[in-house]
């Protein structure tokens, strides 16, 4: 026997029950956000070894002595070696990019004819997705030279670089186009397919468009981890910024030189973080169109 | 892909059987349509018409059987899949317009890059259709800016802009709100109504009745009765199709 | 206010020294000498261990020769090897008192105490390093030479303005990048390699002309270790020296020096040069 309908669901309240949701609410939690911060800010200036700290690591003379660079005095400037650092990745993006959806494509296709194909990608991409980053551009930038081939053994060590970047972040990206190209629904590859438009047609003006608009945000992020991985390229000899960080701290004992490079390199990534964000909050509108399924 | 004159059925299924798994969902489909009929397919969900429009635009393929269209046996292997389909329309009941493309383009897409079209051309027959069903307005509006009634009938004039000799339509209004339902069917009645081959699959009754030459009730994958659409619908003669219209009645859709 | 502290401390130390050592090593000439050598016995030099009882002394790995042997500190084999355990007898320990421990040279000069008495890994001695740890006298002076490959055109044409135009190598955080920069001046960047290893791979894949390096370095690499190779040259001093490396402020380097001093005059650090330096082996100079 079922009871008369509920007619009181319990007063109303105005926002959250613990903080409400007023100017009160937004109070707190900048005071309390502020008191967070300020007691680690305080941890680090009473430190008994703080004085220390900041000379080796913040001081400014250092900082810049290190930024502009002196290599009579045996280092280079860390602000121009960051130019080495935003060559690489720019070259290694534009080929990741390319190399991967190429990966992809050939993993997504359901031909036979394609089968020793899917398999070496398959492979190249376990392999390249479990070595680490550093040991494939050990085994580049020493190992190819060291074989003597004619023109392939005598690059520079940022080409080598390049080389290592693009093998080893493309099997990562090839993953992200997979996930971007199954997540565009069977019912749009059925429409363009029933149009007619054949299988590289449909793919290209129909799925991958949308797979890509999909995927921008994780693509964004590899971009980001890419920026930051040149720094690895150093180990070849390369005078990117991390290089010439430890070049100084290494000449003059002083680790200002990385403080300064880790400055820059946030100079660099902070505004495609936003971008990213941007483009996100752009695109949106556009991705739900075409009715239920 | 020309009509052969010697043979006037544009669409002969001979004994078309097909499973998704161990589930069999046409169990041996025999189906003629001659030119410029209008056939529509009815039965409870499940019962395979969509499966067997899918099937006849060669997006499924089939286990038995054989499929002719204009007497050329389209499931044999090493028939061009891409050209069958160019002369084949589909419009389903869930839109699927091209949502990064505008209207223009979702239809002038196809005629382009699969039939060769030069753009400017393609965009002039374009215009043309749209205007013809009321959207030329709508042109260079993505999607996301249309009714579910104005996607649908830009779904079916992207698929004409295919000019194709035959139109499948898979359940185009169900998913539509009531009131826009009907701009959908006058479009379709058009349709009809200029000599267009088509095969429907619909929930529509009172629309089967007044636009089909035919129509076929389908269940558990067979045709378990087919005829014109006074006959069948007010003197069914098997039982099951006596069931169904018999609930279709009760609830008021006929 | 601590930099001022620590440097009258240091004036102070090495007036003391001096006035030691210019009275002999053992004579004392007035009580702030005999103070001095009171304090550096053994048991007076206790207090600043790192590990009462022990000298703890650090380098780093691999540790390479000549400097060391077998990569193995402890067998007291190699001149900076052999150095450390001198430098340990003057100060009252045995051979099995002194202890090694491994820092890596990024490490070295961090801030903060250390987990060693002194560490011992070819660190030249320069003004800025100087700022952020305390060094000892010289143990060694050093001279920058250059090791190439057999039958490759370095060999022969390395005047001054021909050395210009060859790419160089060496490894990081050793003072001979400022040397190809300031004295040789080369048009082309140098490379700087991780670890001494691979500047020998640099040098043995072509990637570099010559390698640049501190004679007795490089007169073991093209000895014994890159077949091919051969030391070109050395160029002439510009006082750069080797110093023993202690964190900023140790009290214990006054000791040191005065040890040091000691195996300079009586002829020891000469004999261990001549054991594992090779510099009986005349070595050509050429310009920068």
């Amino acid at each position: 026997m079922v009871g008369p309908p509920q007619t009181s669901f319990g007063q109303a309240r105005r926002g959250s029950r613990l903080l409400g949701s007023g100017r009160g609410a937004v109070a707190v939690s900048t005071a309390s956000t502020i008191v967070v911060l300020g007691a680690l800010a305080a941890l680090f200036l009473l430190a008994p070894g703080s004085a220390v700290v900041r000379h080796t690591f913040f001081n400014p003379t250092d900082m810049w002595k290190s930024l502009i660079g002196d290599p009579r005095q045996g280092y280079y400037s860390v602000g121009e070696a960051l130019w080495l650092n935003i060559r690489m990745f720019l070259a290694a993006e534009v080929l990741i990019l390319i190399f991967a959806l190429l990966l992809a494509v050939i993993r997504q296709s359901d031909s036979p004819v394609m089968f020793p194909l899917r398999l070496v990608s398959t492979i190249y991409v376990d392999v390249f997705r479990g070595v680490p980053l550093i040991l494939v551009i050990f085994a580049i930038g020493f190992g190819v030279p060291a074989l003597n081939l004619p023109f392939v053994s005598s690059q520079s060590a940022a080409m080598y670089g390049i080389a290592a970047l693009v093998l080893s972040y493309s099997a990562y990206v090839s993953e992200v186009y997979r996930a971007g190209l199954n997540s565009v629904h069977q019912s749009q590859v059925a429409a363009a397919r029933s149009l007619g438009l054949s299988h590289t047609s449909a793919l290209r003006h129909v799925i991958l468009p949308q797979a890509v608009r999909n995927i921008i945000p994780p693509l964004l992020n590899d971009f980001i981890s890419l920026q930051k991985d040149t720094a690895l390229v150093g180990i070849l000899g390369a005078i990117e910024a991390n290089k010439a960080a430890e070049i100084f701290s290494d000449t003059v004992f002083n680790y200002s030189s990385y403080v300064v490079a880790a400055i820059l390199f946030l100079i660099l990534t902070i505004p495609l973080a936003r971008f990213t964000d941007h483009l996100i909050a752009r695109d949106r509108r556009r991705r739900l169109a075409g009715g239920i399924t | 892909m020309s009509q052969a004159p010697a043979d006037p059925d544009a669409v002969r299924i001979e004994g078309l059987r097909k499973s998704f798994g161990t589930n069999l969902v046409l169990d041996g489909i025999d189906l003629s349509v001659a030119s410029h009929e209008v056939i529509c397919l009815i039965g409870a969900s499940g019962s395979g018409k969509s499966t067997l429009l899918r099937c006849i635009n060669l997006l499924e393929p089939i286990d038995a059987g054989r499929i002719l269209l204009w007497g050329q046996d389209v499931t044999q292997p090493g028939i061009d899949q891409n050209r069958v389909r160019r002369s084949v329309g589909i419009v389903f009941q869930a839109f699927n317009l091209f949502p990064h493309m505008t209207v223009l383009r979702n239809v002038t897409l196809a005629p382009v890059k699969a039939l060769g079209a030069p753009r400017r051309e393609a965009e002039q027959e374009a215009r043309a259709l749209l205007e013809r069903f009321g959207l030329l307005d709508k042109q260079a509006d993505y999607p996301d800016r249309l009714s579910g009634g104005q996607q649908q009938r830009v779904a079916i004039v992207r698929a004409l802009a295919m000019r194709p000799q035959l139109m499948l339509l898979d359940e185009v209004t169900s998913a539509l709100d009531p009131e826009l339902v009907a701009e959908v069917l006058d479009v379709i009645r058009e349709l009809a109504g200029s000599g267009m081959t088509m095969l429907i699959a619909t929930h529509e009754m009172s629309f089967a009745r007044d636009i089909a030459n035919r129509v076929c009730f389908l269940a558990g994958g067979r045709i378990v009765e087919q005829g014109p659409p006074a006959e069948l619908f007010t003197r069914p003669q098997d039982e099951r199709t006596q069931r169904f219209l018999r609930r279709i009645t009760d609830a008021g859709r006929l | 206010m601590r930099r001022i502290m620590i440097t009258a401390v240091a004036a102070g130390l090495v007036t003391g020294l001096a006035a030691c050592g210019s009275s002999g090593s053992t004579a004392s000439s007035g009580s702030s000498a005999s103070a001095a050598a009171a304090s550096c016995t053994n048991a007076g030099i206790q207090k600043d261990l790192y590990t009462k009882g022990a000298l703890t002394v650090a380098t780093d790995k691999p540790a390479y020769p000549p400097w060391f042997q077998g990569n193995n500190p402890a067998n007291g084999k190699g001149y900076e090897s052999a150095v450390a355990y001198a430098v340990a007898t003057q100060l009252g320990f045995k051979k099995s008192q002194v202890k090694w421990a491994y820092e890596p040279f990024n490490d070295s000069y961090a801030p903060g105490p250390k987990k060693f008495d002194f560490d011992i890994n070819e660190i030249s001695v320069t003004p800025p390093r100087a700022q952020a740890v305390t060094f000892s006298s010289s143990y060694y002076n050093v001279q920058q030479a250059l090791v190439a490959l057999k039958g490759t055109t370095i060999i022969t044409k390395h005047a001054p303005a021909d050395l210009k135009k060859y790419v160089f190598g060496d490894q990081i955080g050793t003072t001979s990048l400022a040397f190809i920069n300031s004295q040789i001046q080369p048009t082309q960047t140098p490379k700087v390699y991780e670890t001494l290893n691979d500047a020998k791979q640099g040098l043995q894949t072509h990637q570099i002309a010559a390698l640049v390096a501190d004679t007795p370095t490089a007169q073991y690499i093209s000895s014994s270790e890159i077949k091919n190779s051969v030391m070109v040259g050395q160029f002439p001093s510009t006082g750069e020296h080797y110093g023993l490396l202690f964190h900023k402020g140790n009290p214990l380097v006054g000791c040191v020096d005065k040890a040091l001093d000691t195996l300079n005059r009586n002829g020891t650090l000469a004999a261990l040069e001549k054991k594992y330096l090779q510099v009986y082996v005349s070595v050509p100079t050429i310009k920068p």
